[in-house]
């Protein structure tokens, strides 16, 4: 089929299809930026995939019925167009008035119907946008190559100047950026068009839009950004005498900063603080909250009387040993552990925070300089501004005390879970670089909230560190830890570089008899571990047990765990040894004797140590173990994110079979029956999709390792990414005759390099690390460059083949099919990784290109000549 | 009407529908600490109710029920903690959207970002205080007021605070509808709008406290105004699948202090239970089947 001669392909033309898709994309990065400050990230990853799906539903519809869309085609795309902007709008407002609770989402039923709410209007914009670009990919399918070089050039320039935006709007203002591109894209439309009547229609849509987002939300009091009342800076707002003393909007996040006399932090204190001093301080402290979530503490510079309680936190623990230490603070967080620091009379404390908006909040702001006494500017203070972890990698200088306490919000309860995020800090790698930072006889000390109940993060912290010393090579690695927790509340690991004198142990044992903490490990302890299978049965007999009915049918009364009458525990004194102790006593016993395979394997959660392949405190529950818990998902709301994922690629299946069926039942038998090769065709773009979309997700992951910072790293791949492959598609458009010859090798290549870079990236990525700011920037894009290159010439070459060979019928359905796929690879993502580790997926999306090379042939094989039938 | 008449109009309406509500009927029998209902038969029970406390018929049975369950399960297991559940109207404390959903097994949402416990973990609390008549007990975190009210019905002296204003003073507003209405047993609850943290000095020692706002720590103030072997209470974690410390403070013989840290099962590690669907008096699968 030749081009349309009313649609001319030129630069006009190649500019509106860019911004729409960038419109696209930073419509997507708003909506994730809303629900991250409105509600829990995790959500708006959930919503946004789902909602992306709009992608598949356009490209069905426009299937189905393609030959009316390719009359109407002119009116499609500039209707959808003009669309986007006022729907965009439209849906964001109404889901704001339509905002759903997470943690009443099993409880509550309406929830559930809030959600799906969601899913609906932020699908419509999506919507409109893919049948804008699935019309002009139909009108323009002989040169797609070049088209799809502008979708993806315009994607990434986009994205880009999206993140660049934050810095300028709030998130609650953040969707006028994709406002202003669909402006700018009408702008372009209008012009290829030539026509007047469209820049009209645009004017008024643009009113609309614009309007409605300002004065019409402001006339009616209409919530741009509904925050979660169970969000930490909604109650921080309620308290009488709040006042927000600070307040900037960044790509870090959106940095608040809380004044109230109602805040009070000293994570981990000891009960016995109470029995020994006289005052707490008053009046002394500001909650800091990233993207609403918090608070994390600073405090006031206080005189020394007032900070006695000091010696009552976790934190002070190695203190007790290092006198006029120099000290590094992974993460400087509020403060908390540097003011500490300091009270101990550190010669130095070196500080590290990879948020620069924080840091450049505590050096910048007056008030916060003001009320810290000017933390960071104090002479034995001295600031690091990146990841400490990559700084300790690379510098010679060695310290007494490296500490890593309690960085994050220190909030109890943690409604709506936890997103799958990497925590490169606290990596085996991470713990190697901190225990070589250590002079000879210098601590380790790293502290984390101990508030689960069967243990979980922390006996992950144990292993991960266990596994560090082991690869520093530790002789007696039972002689180098000691280990303190104090029940629902923190555990402390203290790491010691040559291990501990017994005069250091005496010292230790006494603080923390001193603090009544439990000691969970100690050189030369031998805790008693009768008992512990059973705590381990009782623990899977806690999750996964069922409640066999009872002699008259209500509740059962069972009690699973060794006790006097089988029924209940209502009664006599508590045990010496909470069985949480117990179960940490002997998970540093098998550690210790090298039996941690098989204490984790009997064990109810996942327990493997956290490495850069698996940087994760999230997905503890083994997906065998998923069909026993989904009757009481209302327990393990901590694992929230893992699970959304799981919701996401359920649905995103059913959602992607539907979709590749239905054009098949509309009446599409007789056309798809002349098309030899459809499944293979449809093979080739489903690994396309999830092939491409993996290896973005994935190296977003694998790059925050050189770059520190997920938001830089996720705006360098996204740019790096669709901009090399936006090269890569135009040059593709120069071997389109030879493809036949050419492709494999782009494949093979394509494989090696994902399968090599699998293999390699994480050893090239700590030396980028290692280098000034500014050359890891080029580097990463380097980094980047082939296998993106690369990547972007397969889709092109194959739509623009389909339309070669006149199968126009598939030409919309594969790149639905690719949309659908981009989803579910989303998704595969985290979970490959939670459970294989990252490469695996790298290697998978490897060999997903490996696969979409014989499929390239079915795709090329062409069409039946009717008269053969 | 002019658009800004409708919308307060309708302000209106939504706060009046989001407000806890009492019901209308008079109580004849006034609350003394040796009332007691019938405790062996629901029809029993709901007649007396009804004839003496004015309590709908409905909400009774599913008061009975719900106890039966808790009993089953060994949330409760003290006949005065079942008496005090049973006198204890829960569906005056929640909204009115969630009336219906009184007796569920789990939580609601009561505003302000604020939950409502289920009564099963309200009935566990409670029973593992050992409250006695005449304890004085200090509650941070007034809440929907439901869990005073449950220990109104078991010790005269109750201290509740709450540091969110416009909560406490709606919760105030429904204790005294409530005892206008002749439920004089709230009485016996003494409430104020200020920072948790810091304890009630005036009113101090208290034999039991229960904490329930989001701390990283055990503030040291309410330790401190915990009389010796007292018993604190600080449910951890997320709505749904808290675990709560129990923390007693222990006066050894040599009159030294011992601060002790356990949970509400003492140590025991006992099932998970997932929200409960209840048909009858009967456990019918869970709200997540």
């Amino acid at each position: 089929m030749q081009n349309a001669p009313d649609l001319n392909c030129g630069v006009r033309l190649y500019v509106a299809v860019g911004l729409v898709a960038g419109a696209v994309i930073s419509l997507q990065i708003s909506v994730m930026r809303i629900f991250a400050v409105g509600n829990w990230a995790h959500f708006g990853s959930f919503v946004v995939s789902i909602a992306m799906l709009g992608v598949g539903v356009s490209s069905t519809v426009m299937c189905v019925r393609q030959p009316w869309f390719e009359r109407h085609w002119r009116g499609v795309a500039s209707g959808a167009l003009l669309a986007f902007g006022p729907v965009a709008v439209g849906a964001n407002l109404l889901a704001q008035q339509l905002p759903f609770n997470a943690i009443f989402l099993l409880a509550d039923n309406t929830q559930k119907w809030r959600l799906a709410g969601n899913f609906v209007l932020y699908l419509l914009p999506f919507f409109t946008g893919s049948l804008f670009l699935g019309a002009v990919f139909l009108k323009t399918r002989q040169q797609f190559a070049r088209v799809y070089f502008a979708d993806l050039i315009g994607c990434g320039a986009c994205g880009l100047a999206t993140l660049g935006g934050m810095w300028i709007y709030a998130p609650d203002h953040l969707i006028l950026i994709p406002l202003m591109l669909w402006l700018a894209a009408g702008i372009a439309w209008a012009a290829t068009l030539s026509s007047p009547r469209l820049l009209l229609g645009l004017a008024v849509a643009g009113f609309i839009a614009w309007s409605g987002q300002t004065w019409l939300a402001d006339r009616f009091e209409l919530t741009r950004l509904a925050v979660s009342e169970y969000k930490g800076v909604s109650y921080a707002q309620r308290f009488p005498d709040a006042r927000r003393v600070y307040d900037r909007a960044t790509p870090f996040g959106h940095i608040e900063v809380y004044a109230s006399s109602y805040l009070h932090f000293a994570p981990g204190l000891s009960d016995n603080a109470a029995l020994n001093l006289t005052e707490m301080p008053d009046n002394a402290y500001l909650g800091l909250y990233i993207d609403g979530d918090g608070p994390i503490g600073i405090i006031r510079d206080l005189p020394a009387a007032q900070t006695a309680y000091f010696d009552y936190l976790p934190t002070a623990l190695p203190f007790a040993l290092k006198k006029d230490a120099d000290v590094f603070v992974v993460q400087f967080g509020g403060g908390l552990s540097t003011a500490g620091a300091l009270r101990k009379d550190a010669r130095s404390v070196t500080v590290a925070d990879s948020n620069p908006a924080v840091l450049s909040a505590f050096r910048r702001d007056p008030t916060l300089r003001e009320f810290t006494g000017d933390i960071l500017a104090k002479p034995r203070v001295k600031v690091v501004a990146q990841d400490g972890r990559i700084f300790l990698s690379h510098t010679d200088q060695r310290y007494d005390v490296v500490d890593l306490s309690l960085a994050d919000s220190a909030g109890l309860s943690n409604p709506g879970g936890f997103a799958i995020a990497e925590k490169y800090n606290y990596t085996s790698e991470a713990m190697q670089t901190y225990m070589h930072a250590l002079r000879p006889g210098g601590i380790l000390a790293v502290t984390l909230w101990n508030k689960e109940e069967p243990p979980k993060s922390v006996l992950r912290l144990y292993a991960t560190m266990v596994a560090a010393a082991r690869e520093m090579g530790a002789a007696d690695i039972a002689r180098c830890f000691y280990v303190v927790s104090n029940y629902l509340s923190t555990a402390t690991v203290l790491y010691q570089r040559g291990g501990f004198s017994d005069a250091q142990v005496k010292t230790l044992k006494a603080r923390a008899r001193a603090l009544s903490f439990d000691e969970i490990q100690a050189p030369g302890a031998h805790p008693d571990l009768q008992g512990t299978d059973n705590v381990m049965a009782a623990y899977r007999a806690q999750l996964f047990g069922s409640l066999p009915a009872s002699s008259d049918g209500s509740t059962p009364p069972t009690s699973l765990a060794s006790t006097d009458d089988g029924l209940g525990a209502e009664t006599g004194d508590a045990p010496s040894v909470m069985p949480s102790v117990a179960l940490a006593h002997a998970a540093w016993q098998a550690l210790l004797a090298g039996q941690w395979q098989n204490f984790a394997a009997g064990y109810v959660y996942d327990l493997h140590p956290l490495t850069n392949q698996r940087p994760y405190f999230a997905a503890y529950l083994r997906p065998t173990d998923l069909p026993r818990v989904l009757d009481r998902l209302d327990l393990l709301q901590d694992e929230w994110g893992y699970l959304l994922v799981w919701a996401t690629l359920i649905i995103a299946c059913c959602a992607g079979a539907v979709l590749i069926a239905l054009p098949a039942v509309f009446g599409w038998r007789g056309l798809l029956a002349r098309c030899p090769g459809k499944a293979g065709t449809l093979l080739y773009f489903a690994c396309l999709g999830a092939g491409y979309i993996m290896v973005e997700v994935v190296l977003i992951s694998h790059f925050v390792l050189a770059l520190s910072n997920a938001t830089v790293a996720a705006t360098v791949l996204i740019t790096g990414m669709l901009v090399f492959s936006g090269c890569g598609s135009l040059c593709a458009d120069r071997y389109l005759d030879s493809a036949r010859r050419v492709m494999p090798f782009i494949f093979l290549a394509i494989a090696a390099l994902l399968i090599g870079y699998g293999l390699a990236i994480d050893s090239a990525l700590d030396f980028v690390g290692s280098l000034p700011y500014g050359w890891r920037l080029p580097c990463c894009f380097l980094l980047i460059l082939p296998p993106a290159f690369l990547m972007g010439m397969p889709m092109p070459t194959g739509m623009t083949w389909l339309a070669r060979l006149g199968k126009e019928q598939m030409f919309l359905w594969a790149w639905g099919v690719n949309g659908c796929m981009s989803v579910i690879g989303a998704a595969l993502v985290p979970l490959l990784a939670t459970s294989l580790g990252l490469s695996s997926a790298l290697m998978l999306a490897g060999l997903l290109y490996l696969v979409a090379l014989p499929a390239f042939y079915a795709l090329l094989r062409p069409m039946t000549p009717v008269a053969e039938g | 009407m002019n658009r800004r008449s409708f919308l307060t109009a309708l302000t209106a309406a939504a706060a009046s529908s989001a407000l806890p509500v009492a019901s209308r009927a008079a109580l004849t029998t006034a609350f003394t600490f040796e009332l007691e209902p019938p405790m062996t038969e629901r029809a029993a029970f709901v007649d007396w109710m009804a004839n003496n406390r004015g309590e709908d018929r409905g909400f009774l049975g599913e008061r009975w029920d719900r106890l039966q369950a808790m009993a089953a399960s060994r949330d409760v297991w003290d006949d005065a903690i079942k008496r005090a559940f049973l006198l204890t109207p829960r569906e005056e404390f929640v909204l009115k959207v969630n009336r219906s959903h009184s007796y569920d097994h789990n939580f609601l949402d009561i505003g302000f970002g604020v939950t409502i416990s289920g009564p099963h973990l309200v009935g566990r609390m409670t029973n593992s205080l050992d409250i006695k008549r005449g304890d004085k007990v200090l509650e941070i975190g007034t809440g929907s007021g439901y869990q005073s009210s449950f220990l109104a019905h078991l010790t005269d002296q109750c201290y509740s605070i709450e540091i969110i204003k416009p909560l406490a003073e709606r919760t105030r507003g429904v204790y005294d509808a409530l005892i206008a209405r002749g439920y004089s047993e709230f009485q016996n609850i003494t409430t104020q709008n200020a920072d948790g943290y810091y304890g009630w000095e005036e009113f101090a020692p208290f034999d039991k406290i229960i904490v329930t706002c989001g701390i990283d720590h055990v503030p040291p103030p309410l330790l401190k105004q915990l009389q010796p072997n007292g018993v604190m209470l600080v449910p951890i974690g997320p709505p749904g699948a808290q675990r709560v410390l129990k923390i007693i403070k222990d006066v050894e013989t040599d009159g030294s202090t011992h601060i002790a840290r356990t949970d509400i099962y003492n140590g025991r590690i006992v099932p998970f239970v997932p929200f409960k669907k209840l048909d009858g008096d009967k456990v019918s699968g869970t709200h997540n089947t």
